[in-house]
């Protein structure tokens, strides 16, 4: 009777779709970006900077991540939750969809990269929560679970299992790039991205060998170039600075990096400058320095001058940014934070000056994974005897001629986890660094890393200290509490994830 | 042949109009004139019948006489005598369903804004609540208990013949509000009445039909329950035309009592102490400051409300009429929001020949809401509440002031807020029928009717750049709706109608229906305007988006109902409606809903004839299956949104399909008993019921790990039909009327209704919770669980305060935190001391429990008349008693764990170590688990309100007269005159959060409702 047949109108029906190349192509495009709008905006730069003491901040919802006093019911931690599940879910309905919907006229090749790119971003989303939450539930297909509450959880060796198949999975399925001169081309992920983020996660794994091993795969295959490197694998086109400007989106040094867009609407850009900018730089009434550079990381620098990546990471008074909105100079009296100093990095500035976008959407990438942090990932294998010392130590110190330091001759790990602070500094990764150096290191840096003010009263600045006591608990971020109630299981000990 | 005049009058002297008298036997009749004269030419030995609708017919033998003055009785059983069920009308003795008729005199002596405001406590088992005191705003109307668990429990309405959902949301259509709400982070309470575009005075009747025998000729729309209204007709063959108007203050009633301005300033300094913070210079002296400014005073202010309307009515043999024209302008008690509303109306009927009756019932409406955000942390009237009393409202250069704080916690300026913030909803409406009735026989009637309801929805939400204090909103923000909704209906009807020897009385109707309704909309939005006076899309800087939206949805129904009656005394009906749905797949759209029901009146018994204690005994029963299908389109297909990306176009599942979605059903069973005593003057109706509702359509959401849960990216929960729950209840219904032919009448009607529900099952070991954004986090607040009642408050118990150390001795840890004297992290002196429900030695997430239920013990409704010669004095008292209020407010309000933010004045009663007997925990930091969901917030919620108190005078109509006046009534009535209650908020009388079943009795700002003070006037001439 079609009287009563009534398809959807303003949307299209997923039984009727990925007929052609075009729409198949387009099925992994949305990963990129929506479903990690509020974890990228919202919090992994609360995780990543404040809780590892990059940032502090007074504002009293965001101070919990400072001071250890996370709870189930923290409406911020619980946005990671639901956007790192959400990129799960849409990943998932890719992974499960696309093999059997796409349409005969679609060559193999390209259902199996699409699969593979959903993969990839599938195990960076799990990658995140095992890191962030630990033992946590995996889920291969939505719809299974669809009208089952309670799931049990994984032990986190399965969840790290499980990322990997499905970075091999991507690695031997996603088409093989050369990221060249055409950014637009480098945008999506590739065979050697995931190769790269495999090479991340045996180290998490301690795998040093196989971190060694592939990272040297990565480099060796000359697919990525270090921007603004001097070696062979340089691109002396870029520098560390022009990273992050938005016309360099998809630079060759880019792995992996999410996609936002310009139209300015809610979740399809990135929000994270109106945390980051101070007021006034955004053109709109974002901008609300809502983290400031801590004392702490502001000491960590060896050389605030030489150090090419302070000017690129952090708002010094005064500093002049020519490209900044075609000129801005930092107010001496910036303060954010009680900090004296600014965030400058992923401050892009107006829309205008910028490609578009709106207040809180706006159309710079977000890096997941890079080629600098490849290079340190090879060194710290290397280092620990994971392969050629020599080699990671050449990977070590290219980073260090980039940023405009002098080279390192015989680098220590430690050598390398402060490069890996300053190099990614606000790029929402030191906390995981710190938590994967173990509890008794973690614990004692974590409680005694300064979290104090400036107070300006006196001349020079004296510090109002501040630190915060961290604790077991406090190295793993406790589920949702809503969560905790709809699936109980998630209380009970971890349930070994049966592989297919 | 002789020539009879004289007057018709009634009781009271008052002179009938347009009475019609007849020469028995004859077709020989007249009406009388203005003044109740009439003259008529009968034969000498004639009888004349006087007969006059709502009066006693009276005959009276002419014996010669040439001079008869009559006086008519108004009847007692006067207008409900024939009721209105679907598709037809049934004489009220003989009805076997649950049918609850409004009285006339509520509808026409007691203006309303909205009929479904008219309906409120005057019908028994009929619950319904004001969500919000905004004008114009939903209501919600639960018909003998929660029946669903899905969006919207709301009954179907029949306007005319056209149905239209009482479903704000629109969940079953294009499942957007019709208002923008899109005002602020949880969007808040913003449902506005999809009824507000009918004038409840052009309303004749309105006939509730409560048990599924009588609804479910309305079949898969029926299970919530089916209000039919019909709108007024012209009787008179004499024209008629009134002029009613009223003028009217609204006066908030009550205001909470925060701090003042030297109360919060101690507690900011003390807070700025325990908190290591530097003091507030201007705070050093607290005792030298003033009150600060009162921000609720500033919010919260009398309004005006008035309405003129006019109608004509009259008829001739063939023809009648009935055209009316309404205006209605009301301002909100909350500063920026109000509603008017234009609308006419066009009701004609015609029998063109004998044997075709023709008419149309047509209204168009046009209303305006300026709505502002409430219920919500960031509406208006939290605002006020929470907004430090230290800031002003204007700077001394009359532009909006704003707090010049170094700190994150900043409260915009409620005024500022709700004065430059414009969100105007203009509904532009056109909906009524077209009917033909042909006689195909002398039993066998042919009715064809059109009906339709065409909207346009036109909403301009405009925010200007601000500036108040440290407050900047550095962009402004247009955002314009433009949608256009038309729904038709074609009804084909066949109605055989016999009586056999004078006992067998048949009525057999069979009919089809087919139905459409179709959405379109477009969304636009722009912003970065030069200036703030001319928002127009395309002239500001922002880039300019744009949504369009369409849809549509439809139903093929066939159905049919026989009713047969034996000698008066025994009744049986049965109907069967087969319903077939877009809303479900292949193989399951065709739904089927039959009942059967019965009824005995056992006065009618000759073995009766000697009983007369008790009169009109009948005794009725029934059982019927209706069903329940508003639901999205396609919600058993997956579809998938468009996104923009960074790498162009990109597609997002939107939801998980389910291909076996089916029908959402209900059964419910229906006993009845009325009687009446002292000679027909007290009329009594007791029902219970048990109505067992089962495959419920429900948006599961089981985790957010399946879903994404509220993250952009979310994939939607499944639509899927899931448990059962059971209504029980019982409905009483008394009536007493004194005898009318005295100077003094009484009428008085009460109302009872109780209901019990239970949920016996979900979906395995399923809990559903009630979910809302308070203080810009999401909080379970009501859990829904098999054994119990859907949406019971959930929560923390309290056993008090930690207020010794010997109370912490021992004591359960508190969500794993150490007992240490810390701000953060710890539980210390002066903590709340949560209960340790499930005794494992902790407090945790584990130990909450049920906390408080939303659902009333029972609820009532007394409505009394008194008329005193030409006095008529109307109290009406309605009310609801058991049932508890979720005071999200209060809970904002003695946080007491943030700076700059206003509280109550006991929150200065903080437990300190020189204050241990204190009322209020100690004062702490953002993270405090003192502020957890728990019974603290927990309130009685029964209520006693004396609704409205109405006194009218009708002028002597000889007095009038002279001026062509047949009836000129001044009246003064006080709506919402007092509330007597134990609840500490505005109101208790809280509604439904948007309409959502789950969230029942939760007030987070709910928009009070204000006191009335009307002054009104009735002419007819």
């Amino acid at each position: 009777d079609d009287f009563l047949d009534r398809p959807p109108e303003d949307s299209y029906n997923v039984a009727e779709f990925y007929e052609t190349t075009e729409q198949v192509n387009a099925a992994t495009n949305a990963l990129y970006v929506r479903p990690w709008y509020n974890f990228v905006t919202n919090v992994s730069w609360c995780i990543g900077e404040l809780s590892s003491g990059n940032g502090r901040t007074w504002d009293p919802r965001n101070a919990d991540f400072v001071n250890f006093a996370i709870t189930g019911e923290h409406g911020t931690l619980t946005q990671a939750w639901e956007s790192l599940y959400a990129v799960v879910a849409q990943a998932n309905a890719v992974i499960n969809t696309l093999p059997d919907a796409a349409g005969p006229s679609v060559p193999q090749d390209v259902v199996d990269n699409a699969v593979g790119e959903a993969r990839f971003i599938r195990a960076s989303a799990y990658f995140y929560l095992v890191r962030i939450f630990g033992p946590i539930p995996i889920i291969a297909d939505n719809n299974e679970y669809v009208l089952e509450p309670v799931v049990p959880r994984n032990p986190e060796s399965d969840v790290y299992e499980f990322i990997k198949r499905d970075l091999q999975f991507a690695v031997d399925n996603c088409y093989e790039k050369i990221r060249g001169a055409n950014y637009d081309a480098n945008a999506k992920v590739s065979s050697g991205s995931a190769k790269a983020m495999l090479a991340k996660v045996y180290l998490y794994e301690q795998n040093y060998p196989m971190a060694y091993q592939l990272a040297s795969e990565v480099i060796n295959s000359g697919e990525f170039k270090l921007y603004g490197g001097d070696a062979e694998d340089g691109d002396p086109s870029g520098s560390y600075y022009d990273l992050f400007l938005t016309a360099n989106d998809n630079n060759p040094e880019s792995i992996f990096a999410l996609q936002w867009t310009n139209t300015g609407i809610y979740a399809e850009g990135n929000g994270v400058q109106s945390l980051f900018a101070p007021a006034g730089v955004t053109g709109f009434s974002d901008g609300w320095s809502a983290i400031g550079p801590s004392i702490d990381l502001q000491e960590a620098y060896e050389d605030t001058e030489q150090d090419l990546r302070y000017y690129a990471t952090i708002m010094a008074p005064g500093a002049f940014y020519p490209d900044l909105n075609g000129g801005y100079t930092v107010s001496e009296t910036i303060d954010h934070q009680g900090c004296n100093v600014g965030v400058k990095k992923y401050v892009i500035g107006s829309a205008a000056s910028n490609g578009g976008g709106a207040s809180q959407s706006y159309p710079n990438n977000t890096y997941v994974l890079r080629y600098g942090e490849l290079l340190l990932i090879h060194a710290e294998a290397a280092l620990n005897g994971g392969g050629s010392v020599a080699e990671g130590i050449n990977s070590f110190n290219k980073i260090r001629r980039r940023a405009g330091l002098d080279e390192i001759a015989n680098p220590t790990l430690e050598d390398v986890f402060k490069e890996r602070r300053i190099e990614l500094a606000f790029e929402m990764e030191f906390w995981y660094d710190v938590v994967r150096q173990g509890p008794d290191f973690a614990l004692n840096f974590l409680s005694n890393t300064e979290r104090g003010t400036f107070n300006d009263d006196t001349s020079p600045p004296t510090i109002n200290s501040e630190t915060f006591p961290a604790s077991m608990d406090d190295l793993l971020f406790p589920y949702p509490s809503n969560e905790i109630q709809n699936n109980p299981a998630l209380l009970e000990a971890p349930v070994p994830y049966e592989f297919e | 042949q002789t020539q009879v005049k004289g007057v018709v009058t009634d009781e009271n002297g008052m002179a009938l109009p347009g009475v019609n008298i007849l020469e028995k036997g004859t077709s020989n009749g007249v009406y009388t004139d203005f003044d109740g004269n009439y003259v008529i030419t009968v034969k000498d030995n004639a009888t004349l019948v006087f007969s006059y609708l709502g009066f006693v017919t009276q005959e009276t033998a002419v014996s010669g006489r040439v001079s008869i003055n009559v006086t008519l009785v108004e009847s007692l059983e006067s207008l409900d005598e024939v009721v209105v069920i679907g598709y037809g009308s049934q004489l009220k003795e003989d009805l076997s369903g649950s049918v609850s008729t409004i009285d006339t005199e509520a509808l026409n002596n007691l203006p309303q804004v909205s009929v479904d405001q008219l309906m409120q406590g005057r019908a028994s088992g009929v619950s319904i609540t004001q969500n919000s005191g905004q004008p114009g705003s939903a209501v919600s109307v639960r018909i003998r208990g929660v029946n669903t668990i899905s969006g919207s429990a709301e009954p179907l309405y029949i306007i005319d013949g056209v149905p239209i959902s009482g479903d704000s949301n629109n969940i079953s259509t294009s499942g957007r509000s019709i208002a923008d709400n899109d005002l602020g982070q949880g969007d808040g309470a913003t449902g506005v009445s999809p009824l507000a575009a009918l004038n409840p005075s052009d309303i004749e009747s309105i006939n509730i039909l409560k048990d599924a025998s009588a609804t479910a000729i309305y079949g898969s729309r029926g299970a919530n329950g089916v209000v039919i209204i019909t709108t007024k007709s012209g009787k008179n063959k004499k024209g008629t035309l009134r002029y009613n108007t009223y003028l009217a203050i609204q006066r908030p009633t009550n205001f909470y009592e925060v701090m003042d301005l030297s109360q919060y300033a101690r507690l900011q300094n003390e807070m700025a102490e325990i908190y290591g913070l530097n003091p507030q210079i201007e705070f050093l002296n607290p005792s030298l400051l003033g009150p600060g400014t009162n921000w609720q005073q500033e919010i919260f202010d009398d309004a005006v409300m008035q309405s003129h309307e006019v109608s004509f009515s009259g008829g001739s043999e063939d023809v009648n009429y009935f055209l009316s024209a309404g205006y209605l302008d009301q301002d909100g008690t909350v500063i920026g929001s109000g509603f008017d509303r234009i609308n006419v109306r066009a009701n004609v009927g015609a029998n063109i020949t004998d044997k075709i009756k023709v008419g149309a019932n047509l209204t168009a409406s046009r209303t305006n809401d300026k709505l502002t955000l409430n219920n919500a942390t960031n509406g208006i009237i939290y605002l006020s509440l929470l907004n430090n009393p230290a800031t002003a409202v204007y700077n001394p250069d009359g532009s909006f002031a704003g707090p010049d704080l170094d700190d994150d916690f900043k409260f915009e300026n409620p005024i500022a807020r709700a004065l430059s913030l414009s969100n105007r909803l203009e509904r532009n409406r056109f909906f009524g029928n077209i009917f033909a009735e042909l006689k195909l026989g002398k039993n066998l009637t042919y009715r064809t009717e059109f009906g339709g309801d065409f909207g346009n929805n036109v909403s301009d939400r405009f925010q200007p750049t601000f500036s108040y204090g440290e407050i900047t909103g550095g962009e402004s923000a247009l955002s314009v709706r433009r949608e256009n909704n038309d729904f038709w209906i074609l009804k084909n009807i066949l109605t055989f109608q016999k009586k056999f020897n004078n006992k067998h009385d048949v009525t057999v109707m069979l009919g089809q229906e087919a139905q459409e309704s179709k959405w379109q909309g477009v969304i636009a939005s722009d912003g970065e305007f030069v200036s703030n006076d001319v928002p127009i899309l395309g002239t500001g800087n922002a880039i300019d988006n744009t949504d369009q939206y369409k849809g549509s949805t439809a139903l093929s129904s066939y159905f049919g109902r026989a009713i047969y009656s034996f000698d008066n005394k025994y009744n049986i009906t049965a109907s069967i409606r087969a319903d077939g749905s877009s809303k479900f797949a292949e193989g399951n759209k065709w739904g089927y809903f039959p009942s059967v029901s019965a009824s005995w009146r056992l006065s009618n018994e000759s073995f009766m004839d000697d009983f007369d204690a008790i009169q009109n005994i009948k005794i009725y029963g029934g059982y019927g299956e209706v069903g329940n299908q508003a639901i999205p389109n396609f919600a058993y297909g997956a579809r998938l949104n468009t996104v923009s990306t960074g790498l162009g176009t990109g597609f997002e599942f939107a939801n998980f399909a389910n291909e076996d979605l089916k029908w959402e059903s209900s059964t419910q069973t229906n006993l009845g008993l009325d009687f009446s005593v002292f000679d027909s003057r007290l009329n009594a109706t007791v029902e219970v019921y048990n109505k067992v509702s089962k495959d419920f359509l429900y948006q599961l959401a089981v985790t957010d790990f399946i879903t994404g849960g509220n993250s952009p990216g979310a994939i939607a929960a499944p639509w899927v039909n899931l448990g059962e729950m059971v209504n029980k209840g019982i409905d009483v219904t008394l009536n007493y009327k004194t005898k009318g032919s005295q100077d003094f009448s009484w009428n008085s009607s009460l109302t009872f209704s109780h209901y019990k529900n239970e949920v016996k099952e979900l979906l395995g070991d399923l809990t559903i919770f009630g979910e809302m954004t308070m203080n810009t986090s999401n909080q379970n607040v009501t859990i829904t669980q098999v054994g119990q009642p859907i949406g019971l408050f959930y929560g923390y118990k309290v056993e008090g305060i930690f207020r010794t150390l010997d109370d912490i001795n021992g004591a359960p840890v508190q969500f794993g935190r150490p007992f240490e004297d810390a701000l953060f992290s710890t539980t210390w002196l002066g903590d709340i001391k949560f209960k340790d429900i499930n005794g494992d030695g902790v407090v945790n997430t584990d130990d909450r429990t049920v906390i408080g239920n939303p659902h009333p013990d029972f609820t009532f409704g007394f409505q009394n008349s008194f008329n005193y010669k030409n006095f008529d004095l109307s109290i009406f008292m309605q009310g609801s008693y058991g049932n508890d209020v979720f005071n999200a407010v209060n809970r904002s309000l003695t946080a007491g764990n943030q700076t700059y933010t206003n509280q109550l004045p006991s929150v200065l009663d903080y437990w300190s170590v020189d204050n241990p007997n204190a009322s209020n925990p100690r004062l702490a930091r953002n993270d405090t688990p003192n502020i957890n969901i728990s019974d603290r917030y927990i309130e009685d919620g029964s209520y006693l309100r004396i609704q409205n108190v109405t006194l009218g005078y009708t002028l002597p109509s000889d007095a009038t007269s002279t001026f062509g006046i047949n009836r000129l009534r001044v009246y003064g009535m006080i709506q919402n005159l007092y509330t007597f209650t134990k609840y500490s908020g505005y109101d208790p009388e809280i509604g439904v959060y948007n309409q959502n079943a789950l969230l029942m009795g939760v007030d987070n700002g709910r928009y009070p409702t204000p006191r009335i003070f009307t002054l009104g006037l009735n002419v007819e001439f």
